[in-house]
């Protein structure tokens, strides 16, 4: 990677020049990136480092192996250009227009611009005009909605821009921020393919504007299509792969880059949120937790991803630390979708299903296509016991984003609750295939397989197994595992997996029912199989437990004693009740 | 216009440029101070036409297909006669001086003015002045309300909008252009415009009767009973000869729908009229699919319901036609998908009219949802899955106390169980269903159908379903055609049992499942079943109930005449004709069966010519089929194939699956009866092919292809391998129960063993077939037996040639009535070596008695090109004509004979178009 003070250079420039262009977003995010950058303790005073006292002891506690700052040899990054400012002449009527673009009159702003040819006034004229057009559709879309939904409202400016922005390419009189708009426009306009060459050309030329990389991101639907993009080496697009990971669901991948990053971005918040996020999506709930702590500390006004540190701590059902997030995001801004979320997690931990729902609606209304929201609504549905509802909203999930397990996940379940196992096996089918790794959804599908009016113990069996193979945290499979196999008169495979159930159970420590029926089905297995010794051990260990087990493997020794000391065989257990 | 209007109000109406276009028509007609005539107008008969022309368009204003404006200048161009430039130009420029809200604001001011107070009763005779309680009167009223009641946006809107709505119109090449680009020439305008028009005026009639029943309670679910019907009568689906109106429908409304669904009232109100109008269009979009199948083009229809889906994306029902549409076309996944998509979003409420009052709505009607997945997954082959869900849907419909549902999917299942011949039902139809037999499991799966099939004919009596009591009445009917029905108790005081099938019990529940369409007749409008959203009316407009206009209007091609909008339509939904239409296709089934030639022709006659509109597609492929088969057998092959090409034309593409089968059989006999053994085997290999399929396996296609294998090995007399094939067979049939099939095996192995020369081991085959026709009412096949039998007989020995003959004497009036020209031929030629074996009959007394019969067969076996048994009837004829010394006779027969043995070794192709 480059050094840190080339980075930092680099970046100082990027946000300058992006903020000139009014692409805010992006420059907001440079900047975070910049601040993110480790100082050399040597050169600042401390006051200068007084920023970063994120460095606190907690984070460097979870960071169990330190992280080798250097990247991996052989990878050349290419070093971009700084760009050259050009216009100096029309100077005063761009001021003008940026001016009008700060206030937000867009029209205003492109109309200033309307005879000027310099690349940066085209681009942001074009970028105002596509903005104005993006405001106008969001008040249309109000204007024209009926009782069948929104109606088609269209950014009517996307046209001229396109077209626009497409001569100009043609005619390679673009830059690189004007290729991103057109990668923008096309992507609107569903021309997917030619949106991603673009988008690519534009981060190539010019890395530094993170609005770019993320619109190409979510046009990254696929590892291959990922594969297939033509992107230059430059540290931007670690970042951008990282985000690309995330979201196509190989956490460790993701997770690894962002560590890999954050040896020159030491105390990015981007960062650490996202290494938070992605370790949410593994489970690491207290590792989430201490990140999440950490980062409020740092940024206390944050409101992005503080929906993932809400979910943590309603799945560690921490109801104070909970409210307090809460207060503290609607104190910070009220109407943002993360908020509305957090506060909606609170009421439903409460169990005030009614409440959450509406602030689950709050922010569905903010934001339509807020995937997490319709998912937990739709959890908030089944605990109500409206299952139509909660159908309607995973299914919601389920179009903006086919990949959403859980809400597949859900829609199995509000059907499996209304009595059609049969019809539910279709999503849990889908939810699996969608995460393959997590064994509570091989469970559900199981659970479904067993109900009674299916009745399907084979493929049961198969769906356990899978769950087994995954990590099942809960150690549901294998119980069940031994036991459909006992009923199935499969004693071998039972025996197999009481076994492993014990062992599991040993290694974690826990007792329970399941440890002594499994002890039990050990002891007489074995001793069905002459195999006294083994079913010896189990007796003596079942002979630890009180209730009717311990005579159960009384009698079972004393038989075997019988039978070991060359009696005639004769059952003792028949004489017992 | 949304957010103007929320509560339910007379905002039920919405302000849109065709409007506008017509609010200018209207002014010019009545527009105030001006004498009687007024200006433009020269006279009072032109100044009543465009009178007449308003009153109709005002009419048709609410569908959602309004026409753009260059097609209403086409209009006016028809009636406006010598006023037409007028008219056009007058509205145009009107429409382009619209430039600013004020503009519009004024315009409606003047519109007021044509309007008459409300007390104008004293009127100046001079004077035109509308009446505000007059049709035109209350359109322009409620222009002006929905123009008051816009937002300001809402003006902003409409101006932007009618901007639009001018420039296509003036730009009208794009018009065509988007007709190219669809692939249609533009001939069809008119006929899309008919097809708009036809649209328009039937929902008019429907919503009106729509609104009547609205408060009623209505039924129940609106696709159901015709998935329902389309199944009882068989699976597949076929394709319509010419995919015509419905998918240029489909297309235009793409066009349409893009601006004019915006325009459209989206607003609610009691009536939800948009809502109600789109349900309406894609119902009729439902059925067109139903009735064309796979012929209905699949993309274009795709491309408008996703751009429905754009434009309303709460409408759920569009994901239904796309299942719809995926299904029809064989995508089973995502047909799949879009039924899962569609009741997620609906919960199965939306567009069931009938949902049960008792707080039943918090836990929507998943049950139709397992419904229909069922009838899908019987509709992709995969019976048992299907089976499984259907008993699921069983299940949570009881929980639910869905008793409507639980009469459709018990019929669901009885058709499931009939059209699929499970060898045992044992361990997929568990507990849920003991409740309702009340016998345990130990049935067989043809009892089970039974007890089924009277359980959900009652269910459906006392729901008063009158269509599923209809197909649960042809259902009945067909299961009484093939099996006889034995008492259900094993135990306990015997009936008497009766072993035959019941020829009138089927004729009782045919007859009463048509009593339907009486129903119909007289209830007329409160029967909406199916049909309070259905747009499936009839399209008999031509028959008696449509008017003279419009026959003399289809004369004169004058399509898009709007005095269309006046006719009548016939009240009967098109679910419900499907239904008695195929009534009558059991019937010709059924007579069949019987052995009534002439009836099963004339019922298939009547199904073709009567029902052809309502049929669908797959039914219409069967009929054609049966008349088909009915040529060849009756005609011969010449007149069969040249039908065969005349439905192979009319049902292109897709689904031809029935008319190749047919193609393969009938190549296949004629390949039999010329001796083209090779050919025979190449068809009867293809047909073993289809009937192999990998989509679900077709039993009687199944038996169909063995039975022709056998027949093949039978041919080139390898007796054995035949034999060995038909007992296989019968095992088969008998295992599945196909009673009737089981007959015909017997009676070919019967012909196996004769052929093989064992006429002694043959015997107990004919005579069990015999029995078995016997007992299921088979009499064709019956005869057919009793000739084998004779023949049999025969073959034992001349002094067993009294015996055939009296047995053949018998047959006779059966086979010359209703037999075809191959087994006619056959009774002749075997009459006539009784007579010549019979030792005490003596040629020279006699000689016509033995020479008509084999005259008759040759003439009759002409027609097939039966070489062999031609040869056997001139060979008999040459000895004859040898016996009694003449001799010339006996030379042309005897070279005819041998003609006939070297075609039958050298069988050739001649020009065979059919062969590929």
């Amino acid at each position: 990677m480059s050094s840190k003070e080339s980075c930092r250079n680099e970046l100082r420039t990027a946000i300058r020049q992006l903020s000139d262009r009014c692409l805010y977003s992006a420059s907001k995010w440079a900047a975070e990136q910049l601040v993110g950058i480790e100082q050399d303790p040597a050169k600042f005073t401390p006051s200068n480092t007084r920023f970063q006292r994120g460095s606190s002891s907690i984070r460097r506690r979870f960071r169990t192996n330190e992280i080798n700052s250097t990247p991996p040899t052989g990878v050349a990054y290419v070093s971009t250009p700084v760009m050259e400012e050009d216009e100096a002449i029309h100077g005063d009527f761009y001021l003008l227009a940026k001016s009008y673009f700060d206030c937000r009159e867009y029209r205003r702003a492109a109309h200033v611009l309307r005879d000027q040819t310099g690349k940066k006034s085209v681009f942001l004229r074009c970028y105002a005009l596509y903005l104005a057009g993006e405001k106008r559709k969001e008040e249309e879309t109000i204007e024209l909605e009926g009782p069948l939904g929104k109606s088609d409202a269209v950014n009517r400016e996307l046209v001229s821009v396109e077209r626009e922005l497409s001569t100009l390419s043609k005619n390679n009189m673009i830059d690189p921020f004007g290729l991103y708009l057109y990668g923008l426009v096309l992507k609107e306009k569903g021309n997917e393919n030619l949106a991603r060459k673009v988008l690519v050309e534009s981060v190539n030329s010019y890395p530094w504007n993170w609005s770019a990389w993320s619109e190409l991101q979510s046009l990254c639907t696929t590892v291959d299509i990922l594969n297939s993009l033509n992107l230059s080496n430059h540290w931007m697009k670690e970042f951008f792969l990282a985000s690309v990971y995330q979201e196509l669901r190989m956490h460790n991948e993701a997770l690894s880059k962002y560590e890999n990053l954050q040896g020159t971005f030491t105390f990015s918040n981007y960062l650490q949120a996202q290494i938070g996020k992605t370790q949410y999506s593994l489970r690491e709930f207290d590792q989430v937790e201490v990140i999440f702590e950490d980062l409020l500390r740092n940024d206390p006004y944050r409101v992005e991803d503080m929906d993932t540190y809400s979910n943590v701590l309603y799945t560690k059902e921490y109801f104070s630390a909970l409210s307090y997030l809460a207060h503290r995001v609607i104190m910070t801004d009220k109407y943002r979708p993360e908020s509305c979320c957090i506060i909606g997690n609170y009421y439903s931990l409460k169990g005030l299903h009614e409440k959450s729902v509406m602030y689950f609606r709050r922010a569905l209304k903010l934001n339509k296509k807020y995937l997490s929201a319709w998912t937990l609504m739709g959890h908030e549905y089944v605990e109500m016991k409206n299952t139509p509802a909660a159908v309607d909203a995973y299914r919601r999930a389920v179009d903006i984003n086919p990949r959403d397990y859980r809400a597949w996940y859900g829609l199995g379940q509000a059907y499996e609750m209304i009595g059609m196992p049969h019809y539910a096996l279709h999503y849990f089918q889908k939810s699996v295939f969608f995460q393959p790794i997590d064994s509570r959804l091989w469970i559900a599908m199981a659970q479904c397989y067993e109900s009674e009016q299916l009745h399907m113990l084979e493929e049961a069996i198969k769906c356990y197994k899978r769950a087994a193979n995954c990590n099942d945290t809960e150690a549901i499979a294998l119980h069940r595992l031994a036991e459909l196999h006992r009923e199935l008169g499969q004693p071998e495979e039972a025996a197999f997996y009481y076994k492993k159930d014990l062992e599991r159970m040993e290694a974690e420590e826990r007792e329970g029912p399941n440890t002594v029926e499994a002890l039990t089905f050990l002891a007489t297995h074995y001793k069905t199989q002459k195999r006294f010794e083994e079913a010896e051990v189990y007796c003596t260990r079942l002979l630890d437990y009180t209730g009717p087990e311990r005579e159960t493997a009384k009698s079972l020794l004393r038989g075997m004693r019988i039978a070991q000391s060359g009696f005639p065989s004769m059952d003792v257990e028949h004489f017992h009740p | 216009m949304a957010g103007v209007v929320k509560a339910p109000a007379p905002g039920a109406f919405a302000i849109t440029p065709h409007k506008v276009s017509l609010c200018i028509l209207v002014h010019t007609y009545a527009s105030p101070s001006q004498i009687s005539v007024p200006f433009p107008f020269s006279s009072v008969s032109q100044h009543n036409r465009l009178g007449l022309y308003l009153l109709a368009l005002t009419k048709s204003c609410d569908d959602i297909l309004e026409p753009k404006l260059d097609q209403l200048i086409n209009q006016l161009r028809e009636i406006g006669g010598l006023l037409d430039d007028w008219l056009t130009d007058h509205v145009t420029s009107r429409l382009s001086s619209l430039s600013a809200p004020d503009d519009l604001f004024n315009f409606f001011n003047e519109l007021r003015e044509t309007l008459g107070g409300p007390d104008s009763g004293v009127m100046d005779d001079d004077q035109v002045i509308l009446d505000p309680n007059s049709n035109l009167g209350m359109f322009l009223r409620r222009c002006i309300l929905a123009f008051n009641l816009l937002t300001f946006e809402g003006i902003c809107h409409l101006l932007t909008n009618i901007g639009i709505y001018c420039k296509e119109a003036i730009s009208s090449s794009s018009y065509e252009h988007r007709l190219d680009d669809s692939g249609n020439d533009l001939e069809s305008l008119s006929e899309y415009e008919n097809m708009d028009l036809n649209l328009v005026f039937k929902k008019i009639n429907e919503e009106m009767e729509a609104r009547k029943k609205a408060t009623e309670q209505v039924s129940f679910h609106l696709h159901l009973p015709k998935d329902l019907s389309t199944l009882v009568e068989d699976v597949e689906v076929f394709a319509d000869p010419k995919p015509e109106h419905n998918e240029k429908g489909g297309e235009s409304s793409s066009y349409a729908s893009g601006d004019l669904l915006r325009d459209v009232d989206p607003d609610g109100g009691v009536f939800l009229r948009t809502n109600w109008q789109i349900q309406g269009y894609l119902m009729e979009q439902a059925d067109a699919i139903e009735k064309h199948g796979s012929s209905f083009t699949f993309n274009a229809f795709e491309l408008t319901l996703r751009q429905l889906q754009k434009l309303a994306p709460e409408f759920h029902r569009v994901h239904f036609l796309r299942y719809l549409n995926n299904l029809y076309h064989d995508e089973y996944f995502s047909a799949l998908e879009n039924l899962h998509r569609y009741f997620d979003y609906s919960a199965g409420t939306e567009g069931f009219d009938f949902v049960p009052p008792a707080g039943s709505n918090d836990f929507g009607r998943f049950e139709i949802a397992l419904l229909c997945l069922g009838m899908m997954q019987f509709h992709f082959g995969h019976p048992k899955r299907a089976l499984e869900v259907l008993t699921e849907a069983v299940l949570v419909s009881q929980q639910q106390c869905n008793d409507t549902c639980l009469a459709y999917t018990l019929a669901a299942i009885c058709n499931l169980l009939s059209e699929i011949g499970f060898s045992t039902t044992s361990g997929i139809l568990g507990s849920p269903f003991s409740p309702m037999t009340n016998v345990g499991t130990s049935l067989s799966v043809q009892q089970q159908l039974f007890v089924l099939l009277n359980g959900s004919l009652k269910k459906a009596e006392s729901l008063k379903l009158k269509q599923l009591i209809a197909a649960n009445n042809l259902a009945m009917a067909k299961f009484g055609l093939t099996h006889v029905q034995r008492p259900l108790l094993s135990f306990g005081p015997k009936i008497s049992m009766k072993l035959r099938t019941c020829p009138i019990v089927v004729c009782k529940e045919l007859r009463s499942g048509y009593h339907l369409i009486s129903d119909f007749c007289c209830e007329g409008s409160t029967m909406t079943t199916d049909g309070a959203f259905s747009t499936a009316w009839l399209k008999n407009l031509q028959k008696p109930m449509g008017s003279l206009v419009m026959s003399q209007d289809n004369g004169s091609g004058n399509n898009s005449n709007p005095f269309l909008f006046f006719t009548q339509p016939s009240s009967i939904p098109g679910s419900v004709l499907q239904l008695v239409g195929s009534s009558y296709l059991h019937r010709a089934t059924a007579w069949e069966m019987y052995g009534s030639a002439p009836l099963a022709r004339v019922n298939a006659l009547v199904y073709a010519t009567c029902f052809a509109d309502a049929s669908s597609s797959s039914d219409a492929v069967v009929v054609h089929v049966k008349l088909i088969q009915h040529l060849a057998a009756f005609k011969g092959y010449k007149e069969a194939f040249a039908a065969l090409k005349i439905a192979e034309e009319k049902f292109l593409c897709a689904s031809k699956s029935r008319i190749l089968i047919l193609k393969l059989q009938l190549l296949h006999e004629r390949a039999l009866h010329r001796g083209h053994l090779k050919l025979a085997q190449q068809v009867c290999d293809e047909l073993g092919v289809l009937a192999s399929s990998v989509t679900s396996v077709d039993l009687e296609l199944k038996t169909e292809a063995s039975l022709r294998h056998a027949r093949t090995l039978l041919a080139a007399k390898q007796f054995s391998q035949a034999a060995a094939v038909a007992h296989s067979l019968f095992c088969m049939c008998y295992k599945f129960n196909l009673q009737v099939e089981n007959a015909t095996v017997l009676l070919l192995l019967a012909e196996i063993h004769m052929k093989s020369g064992n006429a002694v081991v043959g015997l107990p085959y004919a005579l069990a077939s015999l029995s078995y026709c016997q007992s299921f009412n088979l009499d064709l096949l019956k005869a057919s037996a009793t000739l084998t039998l004779a023949e049999l007989w025969l073959s034992l020995g001349s002094n067993h040639s009294k015996t055939a003959l009296t047995l053949l004497h018998g047959a006779f009036p059966m086979i010359l009535g209703h037999g075809g020209l191959e087994l006619c031929a056959r009774a002749y030629i075997t009459e006539a070596k009784c007579y010549l074996s019979d030792p005490s009959f003596s040629v020279s007394d006699n000689p016509e008695l033995v020479l008509d019969p084999l005259r008759q067969a040759a003439d009759e076996l002409q027609a097939l090109e039966y070489h062999e048994l031609m040869a056997e009837a001139f060979y008999l004829m040459a000895i004859v004509y040898g016996k009694l010394g003449q001799l010339q006779q006996r030379e042309e027969a005897a070279s005819s004979f041998k003609n006939h043995i070297v075609a039958l070794d050298h069988p050739h192709d001649a020009d065979d178009p059919f062969l590929s």
